[in-house]
């Protein structure tokens, strides 16, 4: 099924299936709702066959170019139907799951991620390691149960509720750095496991710690091979920076579309519009170029950084804009509108946080595509 | 245009923008076919011919062609164009009772035509006037970017003694075409700064180490290459869509890409970058004035918020 096609089938099938849809209207928009919605919107897209298309059949897709799912995803969030962020972790997860699980693992587990079965989290920052992400130190060890794993995540998004975690581990000396670190999945209800959230400045408990005591995980719940953990978590970041940066940018797209309708006239100067449209332009330029390079089968590198630069900043022009247009609301409104463009302008705060900082992509680009050389 | 043919018609460019500059330049362009090859194969013939011109600092009247092209009046070969006034994008005539007042700027050729045409806005549309070039005032501007050789163009004329009177429905294709190859030429421009910052910071030592090591003089360089290719996406998009709002935001972010390159690259140098020694100040002339031809970075990006504020919605851009 070509991209035109698939476009037609999805825009009216989410016409006619509008009601099912749309979130109970007597949610109140927590991220417990949020998550609620999520699994419906997966589980129905999926059923309905949309969710599948350009997923490699041996995971339970049905095949098919990745812009599908650029689509897909794009179309979920212009609708309002999903929550880009929570909604993309799926395009994070699962090609790491295809590129580096046991054929089998993949072929039982992603399908259970599509369909909104579960959900997985992400576990690679600890109190001590953020930017530096090669100097962690969750401990795991070989015993004849498997790997026995002890130690702290922190900030681990969604934790609380998932079933899964694609986690780094340090298998090798405290020192071995990039090269002593091992990727595992591991079941989030095994014993020795205990989940705290935390609560955020956007007032959604996002994120959580992950505290690991002795917890065991069977050797074939390894994602490559044993030391090869920072290469996933390497190739799992371009993929951060290209599909599910494109649904982020078609979110953004409609966020500043409701300022344009909501904002009161004269609160926003022209000049300002103008700027923030074009940081959104230059987005999903980029951004498409991006995507047609991941559909035409190339590996994607270092030049996401670009992408991701990109995106963190038109996030923050955007709300920054919404701030200056709605200012009253978002400084004392309490109507819920106002309190969902509060949380969103607080939320936008992050964008040049996670994923790698704004200044580590900066890094990256000098590095990389500027060839300056080692900046240490 | 075939991968392998682009890759002669690039090469021929560009050894012809390696030598030549202005009127040598035009006659260049002529001979190896540019002109023919404008119309058959406009995106390649635009973006590389001024992608060259922006990063090898070389001029000529190619914005001429680009106007006939898109306008494709039917008026001698040999006319020239007059172009916006500084900063603007509307046409550089305005018809006032019987008189045609003229304001706005031409390329180093205009001092060597007899005719020019000059588009004016009309009730709902554009038309074009042939203006003998004896009846305009021509001042060769010196300026910011005295080597650029553009011509200011004023005067005004007695309507009723021109001929003939066309009229241009395609003004705003031409504007974007305009502002496409300005567009390109800036990124060229950009890109040549970053890479004279960029060898400097490898080869200028201090405190005992490449400057390159430095994270302000790093995170400066990686600033600018993500301005240029932000601009470059979008060119890329507005070729894509043909849409004029596209050509508009492409120029607009090129333009202050530019601008954000110069600041940056001119840091990075230092005081060699301060001196007539280095290459550098060309380069930064001529952004500058780029940026206020066919509308000004200022201009475009407040006429295109006036706009979303007066529909009160975004278009579709760049679709999958
Ligand atoms: C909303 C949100 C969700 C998140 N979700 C997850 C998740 O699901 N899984 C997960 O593993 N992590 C997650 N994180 C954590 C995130 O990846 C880290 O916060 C991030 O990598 C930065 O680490 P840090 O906070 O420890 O900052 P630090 O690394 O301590 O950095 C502090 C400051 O110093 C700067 N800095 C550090 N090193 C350099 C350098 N070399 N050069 C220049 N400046 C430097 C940084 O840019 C930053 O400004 C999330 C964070 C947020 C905010």
């Amino acid at each position: 099924m070509d991209l035109d096609e698939f476009r037609r089938s999805l825009d009216d099938w989410l016409d006619q299936n509008e009601h099912d849809l749309r979130a109970d209207p007597a949610a109140k928009d927590t991220l417990d709702d949020q998550m609620a919605q999520l699994a419906k919107v997966k589980r129905l897209t999926y059923e309905a066959g949309f969710m599948r298309r350009g997923w490699p059949e041996r995971v339970g897709g049905l095949g098919g170019s990745s812009l599908l799912r650029a689509y897909l995803g794009e179309a979920l969030t212009s609708r309002g139907l999903v929550e880009p962020g929570i909604y993309s972790l799926t395009e994070v997860l699962a090609p790491t799951m295809i590129d580096y699980a046991r054929p089998e693992l993949a072929a039982t587990m992603v399908p259970r991620l599509l369909r909104g079965d579960e959900t997985w989290c992400q576990g690679f920052s600890e109190p001590g390691t953020g930017s530096n992400l090669a100097s962690l130190s969750c401990r795991a060890t070989r015993t004849e149960d498997g790997w026995s794993v002890t130690g702290q995540k922190v900030w681990t998004s969604l934790a609380q509720y998932a079933d899964r975690c694609v986690l780094l581990t340090r298998t090798g000396d405290a020192d071995s750095a990039h090269r002593g670190i091992t990727a595992l999945f591991v079941d989030m209800d095994s014993p020795g496991i205990v989940v705290r959230p935390i609560e955020t400045m956007h007032g959604a408990p996002e994120f959580s710690e992950v505290f690991f005591d002795g917890v065991v995980v069977p050797f074939e719940r390894t994602l490559g091979e044993e030391g090869q953990g920072w290469s996933v978590a390497m190739d799992l970041l371009p993929y951060e920076r290209s599909t599910a940066l494109w649904h982020r940018a078609a979110y953004l797209q409609q966020r500043l579309g409701s300022l344009l309708q909501a904002a009161p006239p004269g609160e926003l100067e022209p000049a300002d519009v103008g700027e923030v449209a074009q940081l959104l332009y230059a987005l999903r330029a980029r951004s498409r170029s991006t995507q047609r390079r991941l559909a035409a089968g190339e590996r994607l590198g270092p030049e996401t950084s670009i992408d991701k630069v990109l995106v963190a900043t038109a996030e923050q022009a955007v709300f920054d804009l919404v701030a200056d247009g709605l200012a009253t609301g978002v400084a004392v409104g309490d109507d819920p509108a106002s309190e969902r463009w509060r949380r969103e302008f607080l939320y936008s705060r992050a964008a040049t946080i996670y994923g790698g900082t704004a200044e580590i992509q900066r890094n990256i680009i000098a590095r990389r595509l500027l060839d300056l050389g080692s900046d240490r | 245009m075939d991968g392998g043919d682009r890759d002669v018609f690039e090469r021929s460019l560009r050894h012809a923008v390696e030598t030549h500059s202005g009127g040598p330049l035009d006659a260049a362009l002529l001979e190896l076919g540019w002109t023919d090859a404008l119309a058959a194969h406009t995106h390649e013939a635009v973006s590389i011919l001024f992608e060259l011109e922006g990063s090898l600092h070389a001029s000529s009247s190619a914005l001429d062609h680009v106007l006939a092209c898109s306008l494709g009046l039917d008026v001698p070969p040999t006319a020239g164009y007059v172009l916006p006034p500084l900063g603007r994008r509307s046409p550089p005539g305005a018809v006032d009772g019987a008189h045609l007042a003229v304001r706005g700027l031409g390329t180093a050729g205009l001092l060597a035509r007899e005719t020019t045409v000059v588009v004016a806005r009309a009730v709902n549309t554009e038309v074009a006037f042939l203006v003998p070039a004896a009846d305009l005032v021509l001042r060769p501007v010196r300026g910011m970017d005295p080597e650029l050789g553009l011509v200011e163009v004023s005067g005004t004329v007695a309507k009723d003694a021109l001929r003939p009177e066309v009229v241009a429905p395609s003004w705003p294709a031409a504007v974007a075409l305009a502002q496409l190859a300005l567009g390109h030429q800036l990124v060229g421009a950009a890109r040549t700064m970053l890479e004279l910052a960029r060898r400097h910071a490898l080869e200028r030592v201090q405190f005992g180490q490449p400057i390159s090591g430095f994270q302000a003089v790093r995170h400066r360089l990686a600033e600018t290459l993500v301005a240029i290719e932000s601009a470059e996406a979008v060119l890329g998009a507005a070729w894509e869509d043909g849409s004029p709002t596209t050509a508009a935001v492409a120029k607009a972010l090129a333009g202050r890409g530019a601008r954000t390159a110069a600041r940056h690259c001119q840091q990075v140098l230092a005081g060699i970058g301060f001196t007539t020694e280095h290459e550098f100040h060309h380069y930064a002339r001529r952004a500058l004035v780029l940026d206020e031809l066919f509308g000004s970075s200022r201009s475009l990006t407040r006429e295109l918020g006036t706009e979303l504020l007066a529909t009160r919605r975004l278009p579709d851009f760049a679709p999958l």
